[in-house]
Protein backbone atom coordinates (compact mmCIF):
# COMPACT_ATOMS: atom_id res chain seq x y z
CA UNK A 1 0.00 0.00 0.00
CA UNK A 2 1.44 3.61 -1.03
CA UNK A 3 1.08 6.01 1.64
CA UNK A 4 -0.32 9.39 0.10
CA UNK A 5 -1.53 11.06 3.33
CA UNK A 6 -0.30 10.60 6.97
CA UNK A 7 -0.66 12.12 10.53
CA UNK A 8 1.21 11.49 13.17
CA UNK A 9 0.74 12.26 16.58
CA UNK A 10 -1.35 15.17 16.03
CA UNK A 11 -2.92 17.52 18.61
CA UNK A 12 -5.05 20.33 18.48
CA UNK A 13 -6.56 22.70 20.86
CA UNK A 14 -9.72 24.89 20.21
CA UNK A 15 -9.22 28.82 20.94
CA UNK A 16 -11.83 27.82 23.73
CA UNK A 17 -9.88 25.20 25.61
CA UNK A 18 -11.39 22.27 24.08
CA UNK A 19 -10.06 19.68 22.71
CA UNK A 20 -10.39 18.43 18.96
CA UNK A 21 -7.87 16.15 18.35
CA UNK A 22 -5.02 14.42 20.88
CA UNK A 23 -2.38 12.27 19.82
CA UNK A 24 -3.96 11.35 17.19
CA UNK A 25 -2.22 9.31 14.12
CA UNK A 26 -3.58 7.90 10.80
CA UNK A 27 -2.23 6.75 7.48
CA UNK A 28 -4.49 6.86 4.28
CA UNK A 29 -3.12 4.33 1.65
CA UNK A 30 -3.42 5.64 -2.00
CA UNK A 31 -6.45 5.03 -4.36
CA UNK A 32 -8.39 2.98 -1.60
CA UNK A 33 -11.68 3.95 -0.05
CA UNK A 34 -11.78 4.96 3.65
CA UNK A 35 -14.64 5.42 6.12
CA UNK A 36 -13.95 7.59 9.17
CA UNK A 37 -16.19 6.04 12.03
CA UNK A 38 -16.83 7.94 15.49
CA UNK A 39 -19.76 9.32 17.51
CA UNK A 40 -20.35 12.91 17.83
CA UNK A 41 -17.92 14.52 19.14
CA UNK A 42 -15.54 12.45 18.54
CA UNK A 43 -12.89 14.77 16.17
CA UNK A 44 -13.93 13.42 12.73
CA UNK A 45 -14.30 16.96 11.22
CA UNK A 46 -11.55 18.96 13.09
CA UNK A 47 -9.22 15.87 11.70
CA UNK A 48 -10.26 16.20 7.76
CA UNK A 49 -9.51 19.87 8.31
CA UNK A 50 -6.60 19.28 9.42
CA UNK A 51 -5.59 16.86 6.07
CA UNK A 52 -7.08 19.70 4.04
CA UNK A 53 -4.41 22.35 5.87
CA UNK A 54 -7.72 24.44 7.37
CA UNK A 55 -6.51 23.85 10.84
CA UNK A 56 -2.72 23.99 12.04
CA UNK A 57 -2.04 21.12 14.44
CA UNK A 58 -0.49 22.49 18.28
CA UNK A 59 1.81 19.53 17.97
CA UNK A 60 2.48 16.62 15.72
CA UNK A 61 3.31 16.57 11.94
CA UNK A 62 1.44 15.75 8.69
CA UNK A 63 2.53 14.56 5.45
CA UNK A 64 1.70 14.36 1.72
CA UNK A 65 3.81 11.55 -0.21
CA UNK A 66 6.28 11.91 2.97
CA UNK A 67 6.94 15.29 3.05
CA UNK A 68 5.68 17.77 5.55
CA UNK A 69 2.64 20.13 4.54
CA UNK A 70 3.85 23.61 3.94
CA UNK A 71 1.49 25.89 5.15
CA UNK A 72 2.65 29.01 3.19
CA UNK A 73 0.44 30.55 0.93
CA UNK A 74 1.64 28.45 -2.15
CA UNK A 75 2.10 25.28 0.12
CA UNK A 76 -1.53 25.95 1.35
CA UNK A 77 -2.40 26.57 -2.56
CA UNK A 78 -0.55 23.22 -3.70
CA UNK A 79 -2.24 20.99 -1.29
CA UNK A 80 -6.04 22.09 -1.53
CA UNK A 81 -5.33 20.94 -5.01
CA UNK A 82 -4.48 17.73 -4.17
CA UNK A 83 -6.45 17.52 -0.91
CA UNK A 84 -10.61 18.60 -2.01
CA UNK A 85 -12.44 18.83 1.69
CA UNK A 86 -16.37 18.15 1.15
CA UNK A 87 -18.52 20.31 4.01
CA UNK A 88 -21.33 18.75 5.72
CA UNK A 89 -23.65 21.16 5.42
CA UNK A 90 -24.44 22.81 1.82
CA UNK A 91 -25.34 25.71 2.45
CA UNK A 92 -22.52 26.14 4.93
CA UNK A 93 -20.18 25.82 1.51
CA UNK A 94 -21.68 27.16 -1.56
CA UNK A 95 -21.94 30.66 -1.55
CA UNK A 96 -22.37 31.81 -5.88
CA UNK A 97 -25.91 32.54 -6.82
CA UNK A 98 -25.67 30.19 -9.97
CA UNK A 99 -24.14 26.11 -10.15
CA UNK A 100 -21.91 26.36 -13.04
CA UNK A 101 -20.44 29.34 -10.96
CA UNK A 102 -20.07 28.14 -7.95
CA UNK A 103 -18.09 24.98 -9.22
CA UNK A 104 -16.17 27.15 -11.02
CA UNK A 105 -14.74 28.82 -8.10
CA UNK A 106 -12.02 26.08 -7.39
CA UNK A 107 -10.67 26.17 -10.80
CA UNK A 108 -10.69 29.94 -11.07
CA UNK A 109 -7.91 29.59 -8.45
CA UNK A 110 -5.88 27.35 -9.59
CA UNK A 111 -5.17 29.95 -12.42
CA UNK A 112 -6.46 27.73 -14.61
CA UNK A 113 -7.66 29.41 -18.17
CA UNK A 114 -11.41 29.94 -19.21
CA UNK A 115 -11.55 26.97 -21.86
CA UNK A 116 -9.94 24.25 -19.53
CA UNK A 117 -11.87 25.54 -16.57
CA UNK A 118 -15.44 25.49 -18.41
CA UNK A 119 -14.10 22.15 -19.59
CA UNK A 120 -13.89 20.90 -16.07
CA UNK A 121 -17.35 22.38 -14.93
CA UNK A 122 -18.87 20.38 -17.65
CA UNK A 123 -17.04 16.86 -16.33
CA UNK A 124 -17.47 17.70 -12.74
CA UNK A 125 -21.25 18.38 -13.17
CA UNK A 126 -22.05 15.21 -15.50
CA UNK A 127 -20.15 13.80 -12.93
CA UNK A 128 -22.51 14.15 -10.12
CA UNK A 129 -25.28 13.96 -12.80
CA UNK A 130 -26.34 17.89 -12.74
CA UNK A 131 -24.84 18.73 -16.26
CA UNK A 132 -28.63 20.13 -17.18
CA UNK A 133 -28.85 22.35 -14.24
CA UNK A 134 -25.82 24.26 -14.45
CA UNK A 135 -27.77 27.74 -15.00
CA UNK A 136 -29.86 27.07 -12.43
CA UNK A 137 -30.10 29.23 -8.88
CA UNK A 138 -28.33 27.56 -6.26
CA UNK A 139 -31.35 28.42 -3.98
CA UNK A 140 -33.72 26.56 -6.13
CA UNK A 141 -31.87 23.54 -5.75
CA UNK A 142 -32.78 20.81 -3.15
CA UNK A 143 -31.11 19.66 -0.34
CA UNK A 144 -29.82 16.50 -2.75
CA UNK A 145 -28.71 18.51 -5.31
CA UNK A 146 -26.76 21.35 -3.26
CA UNK A 147 -24.74 18.19 -1.94
CA UNK A 148 -24.09 17.41 -5.53
CA UNK A 149 -22.95 20.78 -6.70
CA UNK A 150 -20.51 20.60 -3.56
CA UNK A 151 -18.89 17.46 -4.47
CA UNK A 152 -18.71 18.97 -7.82
CA UNK A 153 -16.76 22.28 -7.23
CA UNK A 154 -14.51 20.07 -5.56
CA UNK A 155 -13.97 17.45 -8.64
CA UNK A 156 -13.63 20.21 -10.47
CA UNK A 157 -10.63 20.68 -8.73
CA UNK A 158 -9.14 17.21 -9.80
CA UNK A 159 -8.05 16.41 -6.38
CA UNK A 160 -6.04 12.96 -6.20
CA UNK A 161 -8.07 13.07 -2.18
CA UNK A 162 -11.45 13.84 -1.91
CA UNK A 163 -12.55 14.25 1.84
CA UNK A 164 -16.22 13.97 2.91
CA UNK A 165 -17.39 15.37 6.21
CA UNK A 166 -20.59 12.54 6.50
CA UNK A 167 -21.71 13.05 2.71
CA UNK A 168 -24.62 10.89 3.15
CA UNK A 169 -26.29 12.90 6.57
CA UNK A 170 -29.72 14.26 4.86
CA UNK A 171 -29.71 12.38 2.11
CA UNK A 172 -32.54 9.89 1.42
CA UNK A 173 -31.81 6.11 0.81
CA UNK A 174 -31.74 6.54 -3.51
CA UNK A 175 -29.51 9.44 -2.83
CA UNK A 176 -27.21 7.59 -0.63
CA UNK A 177 -27.60 4.88 -3.57
CA UNK A 178 -26.61 7.31 -6.24
CA UNK A 179 -24.07 8.96 -4.31
CA UNK A 180 -22.06 5.76 -3.28
CA UNK A 181 -22.29 4.60 -6.71
CA UNK A 182 -20.05 8.07 -7.76
CA UNK A 183 -17.81 7.76 -5.27
CA UNK A 184 -17.05 3.83 -6.77
CA UNK A 185 -16.54 5.91 -9.84
CA UNK A 186 -14.29 7.77 -8.54
CA UNK A 187 -12.63 5.38 -6.66
CA UNK A 188 -12.23 3.21 -9.68
CA UNK A 189 -10.66 6.28 -11.63
CA UNK A 190 -7.86 6.02 -8.62
CA UNK A 191 -9.35 9.15 -6.26
CA UNK A 192 -8.35 8.17 -2.55
CA UNK A 193 -11.46 8.81 -0.70
CA UNK A 194 -12.20 9.15 2.71
CA UNK A 195 -15.13 9.63 4.16
CA UNK A 196 -16.89 10.50 7.93
CA UNK A 197 -19.91 8.37 8.75
CA UNK A 198 -22.05 7.83 11.94
CA UNK A 199 -23.03 4.71 9.68
CA UNK A 200 -20.95 1.14 10.06
CA UNK A 201 -23.38 -0.55 7.63
CA UNK A 202 -22.07 1.77 5.39
CA UNK A 203 -18.94 2.23 6.31
CA UNK A 204 -18.39 -1.83 6.42
CA UNK A 205 -20.25 -2.24 3.01
CA UNK A 206 -18.80 0.02 1.11
CA UNK A 207 -14.99 1.06 2.28
CA UNK A 208 -11.66 -0.77 2.31
CA UNK A 209 -10.15 0.47 4.99
CA UNK A 210 -11.92 1.97 8.42
CA UNK A 211 -10.56 4.37 10.69
CA UNK A 212 -12.21 4.60 14.13
CA UNK A 213 -12.44 8.03 16.09
CA UNK A 214 -12.93 8.37 19.84
CA UNK A 215 -11.77 10.79 22.37
CA UNK A 216 -9.95 12.63 19.06
CA UNK A 217 -7.71 10.12 18.49
CA UNK A 218 -8.37 7.32 15.61
CA UNK A 219 -8.25 3.92 18.04
CA UNK A 220 -8.15 1.80 15.70
CA UNK A 221 -7.36 1.19 11.72
CA UNK A 222 -7.83 -1.80 9.14
CA UNK A 223 -8.70 -3.69 6.21
CA UNK A 224 -13.10 -3.09 6.60
CA UNK A 225 -13.51 -7.05 7.43
CA UNK A 226 -10.88 -6.90 10.27
CA UNK A 227 -12.04 -3.92 11.84
CA UNK A 228 -15.84 -4.50 11.61
CA UNK A 229 -15.24 -8.09 13.33
CA UNK A 230 -13.06 -6.23 15.96
CA UNK A 231 -15.91 -6.68 18.47
CA UNK A 232 -13.42 -4.84 21.51
CA UNK A 233 -12.19 -1.91 19.15
CA UNK A 234 -15.78 -1.47 17.85
CA UNK A 235 -16.98 -1.20 21.55
CA UNK A 236 -14.19 1.35 22.46
CA UNK A 237 -14.97 3.46 19.39
CA UNK A 238 -19.17 3.50 20.68
CA UNK A 239 -19.88 1.37 17.55
CA UNK A 240 -22.09 -1.58 16.97
CA UNK A 241 -20.61 -4.69 14.89
CA UNK A 242 -22.33 -4.19 11.48
CA UNK A 243 -25.68 -5.61 10.83
CA UNK A 244 -24.46 -7.77 7.95
CA UNK A 245 -21.94 -9.62 10.49
CA UNK A 246 -24.13 -10.16 13.16
CA UNK A 247 -27.13 -11.85 11.10
CA UNK A 248 -24.36 -13.64 9.06
CA UNK A 249 -22.98 -15.39 12.62
CA UNK A 250 -26.95 -15.84 13.85
CA UNK A 251 -27.51 -17.64 10.33
CA UNK A 252 -24.50 -19.59 11.13
CA UNK A 253 -24.56 -20.52 14.87
CA UNK A 254 -28.51 -22.22 13.54
CA UNK A 255 -27.03 -24.30 10.77
CA UNK A 256 -28.62 -22.26 7.84
CA UNK A 257 -25.75 -20.92 6.72
CA UNK A 258 -22.30 -22.73 6.47
CA UNK A 259 -19.50 -21.13 8.29
CA UNK A 260 -17.49 -18.60 5.57
CA UNK A 261 -20.68 -18.67 3.20
CA UNK A 262 -20.72 -15.82 0.85
CA UNK A 263 -17.34 -16.03 -1.87
CA UNK A 264 -15.70 -17.41 1.38
CA UNK A 265 -15.78 -14.44 3.34
CA UNK A 266 -17.49 -12.80 5.94
CA UNK A 267 -20.40 -10.78 3.67
CA UNK A 268 -20.17 -6.73 3.21
CA UNK A 269 -24.03 -6.36 3.81
CA UNK A 270 -27.38 -7.60 4.51
CA UNK A 271 -28.13 -8.11 0.60
CA UNK A 272 -24.84 -10.40 0.49
CA UNK A 273 -26.51 -12.15 3.44
CA UNK A 274 -29.85 -12.36 1.10
CA UNK A 275 -27.70 -13.52 -1.97
CA UNK A 276 -26.15 -16.59 0.72
CA UNK A 277 -29.19 -17.60 1.58
CA UNK A 278 -31.40 -17.41 -2.00
CA UNK A 279 -28.76 -19.50 -3.15
CA UNK A 280 -29.27 -22.12 -0.51
CA UNK A 281 -31.70 -25.23 -1.93
CA UNK A 282 -35.41 -24.59 -0.85
CA UNK A 283 -36.24 -26.49 2.05
CA UNK A 284 -40.12 -25.92 3.15
CA UNK A 285 -40.44 -26.02 6.95
CA UNK A 286 -42.02 -29.15 8.04
CA UNK A 287 -44.84 -29.25 10.50
CA UNK A 288 -44.60 -30.13 13.80
CA UNK A 289 -47.34 -32.13 15.71
CA UNK A 290 -47.64 -30.82 19.20
CA UNK B 1 -38.37 37.41 -4.28
CA UNK B 2 -40.85 37.93 -7.46
CA UNK B 3 -38.61 39.51 -9.29
CA UNK B 4 -35.91 36.67 -8.73
CA UNK B 5 -38.97 34.30 -9.80
CA UNK B 6 -40.11 36.16 -12.67
CA UNK B 7 -36.49 36.56 -14.11
CA UNK B 8 -35.97 32.74 -13.74
CA UNK B 9 -39.23 32.03 -15.22
CA UNK B 10 -38.76 34.32 -18.16
CA UNK B 11 -39.04 32.99 -21.71
CA UNK B 12 -36.07 35.42 -22.08
CA UNK B 13 -33.99 34.04 -19.57
CA UNK B 14 -31.26 32.58 -22.14
CA UNK B 15 -31.22 35.62 -24.09
CA UNK B 16 -27.79 37.69 -23.46
CA UNK B 17 -27.70 40.12 -20.78
CA UNK B 18 -26.13 42.98 -22.92
CA UNK B 19 -28.77 42.43 -25.49
CA UNK B 20 -31.54 43.45 -22.60
CA UNK B 21 -29.59 45.74 -21.33
CA UNK B 22 -29.16 47.22 -24.64
CA UNK B 23 -33.42 47.31 -25.13
CA UNK B 24 -33.76 48.72 -21.71
CA UNK B 25 -31.16 51.31 -22.51
CA UNK B 26 -32.49 52.59 -26.13
CA UNK B 27 -35.92 52.72 -24.32
CA UNK B 28 -34.47 54.98 -21.65
CA UNK B 29 -32.42 56.95 -23.72
CA UNK B 30 -35.77 57.32 -26.36
CA UNK B 31 -38.13 58.28 -23.02
CA UNK B 32 -35.29 60.82 -22.54
CA UNK B 33 -35.19 62.55 -25.88
CA UNK B 34 -39.21 62.00 -26.68
CA UNK B 35 -40.71 65.01 -25.66
CA UNK B 36 -44.59 64.54 -27.02
CA UNK B 37 -47.18 63.19 -23.94
CA UNK B 38 -48.90 61.05 -26.76
CA UNK B 39 -44.88 59.58 -27.82
CA UNK B 40 -44.01 58.82 -24.36
CA UNK B 41 -47.03 57.14 -22.98
CA UNK B 42 -46.87 54.94 -26.75
CA UNK B 43 -43.18 54.20 -25.20
CA UNK B 44 -43.83 53.11 -21.66
CA UNK B 45 -46.80 51.03 -23.91
CA UNK B 46 -44.36 49.47 -25.85
CA UNK B 47 -41.69 48.46 -23.07
CA UNK B 48 -44.35 47.00 -20.62
CA UNK B 49 -45.97 44.91 -23.82
CA UNK B 50 -42.41 44.10 -24.91
CA UNK B 51 -41.81 42.56 -20.94
CA UNK B 52 -45.29 41.32 -21.09
CA UNK B 53 -45.58 39.44 -24.38
CA UNK B 54 -42.16 39.32 -25.34
CA UNK B 55 -40.53 37.81 -22.18
CA UNK B 56 -43.80 36.20 -20.82
CA UNK B 57 -43.79 38.30 -17.34
CA UNK B 58 -47.18 37.35 -15.62
CA UNK B 59 -49.03 40.52 -15.50
CA UNK B 60 -49.78 39.81 -11.66
CA UNK B 61 -46.34 40.15 -10.75
CA UNK B 62 -45.66 42.66 -13.12
CA UNK B 63 -47.81 45.04 -11.50
CA UNK B 64 -46.76 43.53 -8.08
CA UNK B 65 -43.41 45.13 -8.68
CA UNK B 66 -44.70 48.26 -10.78
CA UNK B 67 -46.88 49.52 -7.91
CA UNK B 68 -44.10 50.50 -5.13
CA UNK B 69 -42.30 52.42 -7.89
CA UNK B 70 -45.98 53.70 -9.45
CA UNK B 71 -46.88 54.69 -6.20
CA UNK B 72 -44.20 56.65 -5.58
CA UNK B 73 -44.36 58.67 -8.89
CA UNK B 74 -47.58 59.30 -7.60
CA UNK B 75 -47.08 61.00 -4.46
CA UNK B 76 -44.30 62.93 -6.61
CA UNK B 77 -46.74 64.48 -9.30
CA UNK B 78 -49.10 65.20 -5.99
CA UNK B 79 -46.03 67.50 -4.67
CA UNK B 80 -45.86 69.03 -7.69
CA UNK B 81 -49.77 69.80 -8.75
CA UNK B 82 -50.55 71.08 -5.19
CA UNK B 83 -48.23 74.06 -4.06
CA UNK B 84 -48.06 76.51 -1.06
CA UNK B 85 -49.56 80.23 -2.01
CA UNK B 86 -48.62 83.22 -0.30
CA UNK B 87 -51.14 83.05 1.81
CA UNK B 88 -49.85 80.31 3.85
CA UNK B 89 -52.41 77.93 2.25
CA UNK B 90 -52.39 74.91 0.06
CA UNK B 91 -53.37 75.50 -3.52
CA UNK B 92 -53.85 73.98 -6.61
CA UNK B 93 -50.31 74.58 -9.12
CA UNK B 94 -52.86 74.70 -12.25
CA UNK B 95 -54.41 77.63 -10.69
CA UNK B 96 -52.12 79.46 -10.30
CA UNK B 97 -50.02 78.91 -13.13
CA UNK B 98 -51.19 76.48 -15.72
CA UNK B 99 -47.83 75.76 -17.44
CA UNK B 100 -47.19 73.68 -14.54
CA UNK B 101 -49.87 70.80 -16.11
CA UNK B 102 -48.26 69.83 -19.17
CA UNK B 103 -45.47 69.52 -17.13
CA UNK B 104 -46.28 67.33 -14.73
CA UNK B 105 -47.82 65.05 -17.32
CA UNK B 106 -44.39 65.05 -19.53
CA UNK B 107 -42.48 64.11 -16.25
CA UNK B 108 -45.13 61.64 -15.26
CA UNK B 109 -45.02 59.95 -18.69
CA UNK B 110 -41.07 60.17 -18.91
CA UNK B 111 -41.10 58.68 -15.72
CA UNK B 112 -43.31 55.67 -16.89
CA UNK B 113 -41.48 54.43 -19.47
CA UNK B 114 -38.29 54.48 -18.10
CA UNK B 115 -39.75 52.32 -15.41
CA UNK B 116 -41.56 50.05 -17.99
CA UNK B 117 -37.83 50.00 -19.42
CA UNK B 118 -35.63 49.07 -16.33
CA UNK B 119 -38.68 46.45 -15.32
CA UNK B 120 -38.55 45.02 -18.65
CA UNK B 121 -34.76 44.36 -18.26
CA UNK B 122 -34.90 43.26 -14.51
CA UNK B 123 -37.86 40.93 -14.42
CA UNK B 124 -36.15 38.66 -17.64
CA UNK B 125 -32.62 39.09 -16.27
CA UNK B 126 -31.51 36.75 -12.87
CA UNK B 127 -29.18 38.42 -11.42
CA UNK B 128 -26.43 36.55 -11.33
CA UNK B 129 -26.60 37.15 -15.43
CA UNK B 130 -26.17 40.77 -14.49
CA UNK B 131 -23.51 40.52 -12.35
CA UNK B 132 -21.85 38.79 -14.94
CA UNK B 133 -22.85 41.67 -17.69
CA UNK B 134 -20.99 44.04 -14.89
CA UNK B 135 -18.23 42.30 -14.57
CA UNK B 136 -17.51 42.95 -18.35
CA UNK B 137 -18.75 45.92 -18.04
CA UNK B 138 -15.53 46.45 -15.68
CA UNK B 139 -17.36 47.32 -12.62
CA UNK B 140 -14.63 47.36 -9.51
CA UNK B 141 -14.48 43.28 -8.16
CA UNK B 142 -15.23 44.68 -4.55
CA UNK B 143 -18.39 45.58 -5.25
CA UNK B 144 -19.60 42.57 -7.72
CA UNK B 145 -18.02 40.09 -4.67
CA UNK B 146 -20.32 42.06 -2.34
CA UNK B 147 -23.47 41.81 -4.44
CA UNK B 148 -22.79 38.21 -5.27
CA UNK B 149 -22.09 37.62 -1.48
CA UNK B 150 -25.54 39.70 -0.15
CA UNK B 151 -27.47 37.89 -3.00
CA UNK B 152 -26.80 34.42 -1.87
CA UNK B 153 -26.78 35.17 1.86
CA UNK B 154 -30.28 36.81 1.44
CA UNK B 155 -31.50 33.61 0.67
CA UNK B 156 -29.66 31.23 3.16
CA UNK B 157 -30.91 33.39 5.63
CA UNK B 158 -34.49 33.36 4.93
CA UNK B 159 -34.52 29.83 5.09
CA UNK B 160 -32.30 29.78 8.55
CA UNK B 161 -35.18 32.70 9.91
CA UNK B 162 -37.99 30.53 8.58
CA UNK B 163 -36.66 27.08 9.65
CA UNK B 164 -36.11 29.29 13.19
CA UNK B 165 -39.61 30.80 13.21
CA UNK B 166 -41.23 27.09 12.21
CA UNK B 167 -39.20 26.14 15.23
CA UNK B 168 -40.11 28.50 17.49
CA UNK B 169 -44.40 27.68 16.31
CA UNK B 170 -43.72 23.78 16.84
CA UNK B 171 -42.94 24.76 20.70
CA UNK B 172 -46.28 27.27 20.76
CA UNK B 173 -43.32 30.68 20.36
CA UNK B 174 -46.42 32.55 18.43
CA UNK B 175 -49.39 32.10 20.68
CA UNK B 176 -50.60 35.31 21.87
CA UNK B 177 -49.00 38.15 20.70
CA UNK B 178 -46.45 38.98 23.58
CA UNK B 179 -45.08 35.36 22.94
CA UNK B 180 -44.92 36.17 19.59
CA UNK B 181 -42.84 39.68 20.28
CA UNK B 182 -40.52 37.29 23.20
CA UNK B 183 -39.84 35.02 20.38
CA UNK B 184 -39.60 37.58 17.19
CA UNK B 185 -36.91 39.34 19.33
CA UNK B 186 -34.95 35.99 20.61
CA UNK B 187 -34.37 34.57 16.80
CA UNK B 188 -33.36 38.41 16.03
CA UNK B 189 -31.26 37.55 18.36
CA UNK B 190 -29.74 34.11 17.25
CA UNK B 191 -29.86 35.34 13.86
CA UNK B 192 -26.91 37.72 14.96
CA UNK B 193 -24.79 35.04 16.02
CA UNK B 194 -25.74 32.55 13.29
CA UNK B 195 -24.61 35.58 10.53
CA UNK B 196 -21.39 35.53 11.88
CA UNK B 197 -21.34 31.74 12.39
CA UNK B 198 -22.03 31.43 8.53
CA UNK B 199 -19.83 33.95 7.48
CA UNK B 200 -17.19 31.59 9.18
CA UNK B 201 -17.81 29.00 7.95
CA UNK B 202 -17.90 30.35 4.01
CA UNK B 203 -14.78 31.95 4.63
CA UNK B 204 -13.42 28.19 5.70
CA UNK B 205 -15.02 26.76 3.04
CA UNK B 206 -13.87 29.59 0.79
CA UNK B 207 -10.24 28.65 1.77
CA UNK B 208 -10.66 25.03 1.16
CA UNK B 209 -11.25 25.38 -2.53
CA UNK B 210 -7.67 27.72 -2.66
CA UNK B 211 -9.78 31.45 -2.07
CA UNK B 212 -7.14 33.71 -2.53
CA UNK B 213 -8.55 37.33 -1.70
CA UNK B 214 -10.77 37.35 -4.48
CA UNK B 215 -14.37 35.30 -5.71
CA UNK B 216 -13.63 34.16 -9.31
CA UNK B 217 -16.60 33.05 -10.97
CA UNK B 218 -16.79 31.45 -14.53
CA UNK B 219 -19.72 33.79 -16.84
CA UNK B 220 -22.46 31.95 -18.34
CA UNK B 221 -21.88 31.60 -22.51
CA UNK B 222 -24.15 32.85 -24.48
CA UNK B 223 -24.06 31.54 -28.03
CA UNK B 224 -26.53 33.60 -29.41
CA UNK B 225 -24.64 37.07 -28.05
CA UNK B 226 -24.07 38.45 -31.23
CA UNK B 227 -27.53 38.06 -33.15
CA UNK B 228 -29.16 38.91 -30.14
CA UNK B 229 -27.28 41.73 -29.79
CA UNK B 230 -27.55 42.73 -33.25
CA UNK B 231 -31.48 42.64 -32.71
CA UNK B 232 -31.60 44.95 -29.27
CA UNK B 233 -29.47 47.29 -30.88
CA UNK B 234 -31.60 47.73 -34.10
CA UNK B 235 -34.93 47.60 -31.88
CA UNK B 236 -32.72 50.31 -29.37
CA UNK B 237 -32.20 52.89 -32.74
CA UNK B 238 -36.03 52.55 -33.94
CA UNK B 239 -36.83 53.41 -30.25
CA UNK B 240 -34.54 56.08 -30.37
CA UNK B 241 -35.50 57.43 -33.68
CA UNK B 242 -39.01 57.55 -33.31
CA UNK B 243 -38.26 59.60 -30.17
CA UNK B 244 -36.01 61.74 -32.04
CA UNK B 245 -39.29 62.64 -34.45
CA UNK B 246 -40.07 65.03 -30.95
CA UNK B 247 -37.54 67.07 -31.58
CA UNK B 248 -37.78 68.04 -35.29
Amino acid sequence: MNTLLEMKAVSHTFADGSAGLHDCSLVLGSGRRHALLGANGAGKTTLLQHLNGLLRPNAGQLLLEGRPYDYGRNGLAQLRRRVGLVFQNPERQLFSAQVEEDVSFGPLNLGLDEATVRARVKAALEAVGLADQARRAVHHLSFGQKKRVCIAGVLAMEPDVLLLDEPMAGLDAPMQEALAALLDRLAARGVTILLSTHDIDFAYGWADDIHLMAGGRVSASGPAQRIGADIDALEAAGQRPPLALALHAHLVTRGVLPAGSGSGTAPRSVDAVLDALRILPFKPLMKTST
Amino acid sequence: MRIETAAYASRWQGVAPSAKALFALGGMGAAWVATRPGTLAVLAAVMALTALVGARVPPRTYMAVALPPLGFLLLSCLTMLVTPGVDGAWHWAASLNPAVLPTVERTALRSLAMLAALLGFVLSTPLPDLLALLRRLRTPELLLDLMALCYRMLFVLRQAWDEGVTAQSARLGYRGWRNAWRSTGLLAGQMAVQVWQRAGALQMAAEARGYQGTLRFLPAVFPQARRQNAWAALAAALLLLAAAGDRL
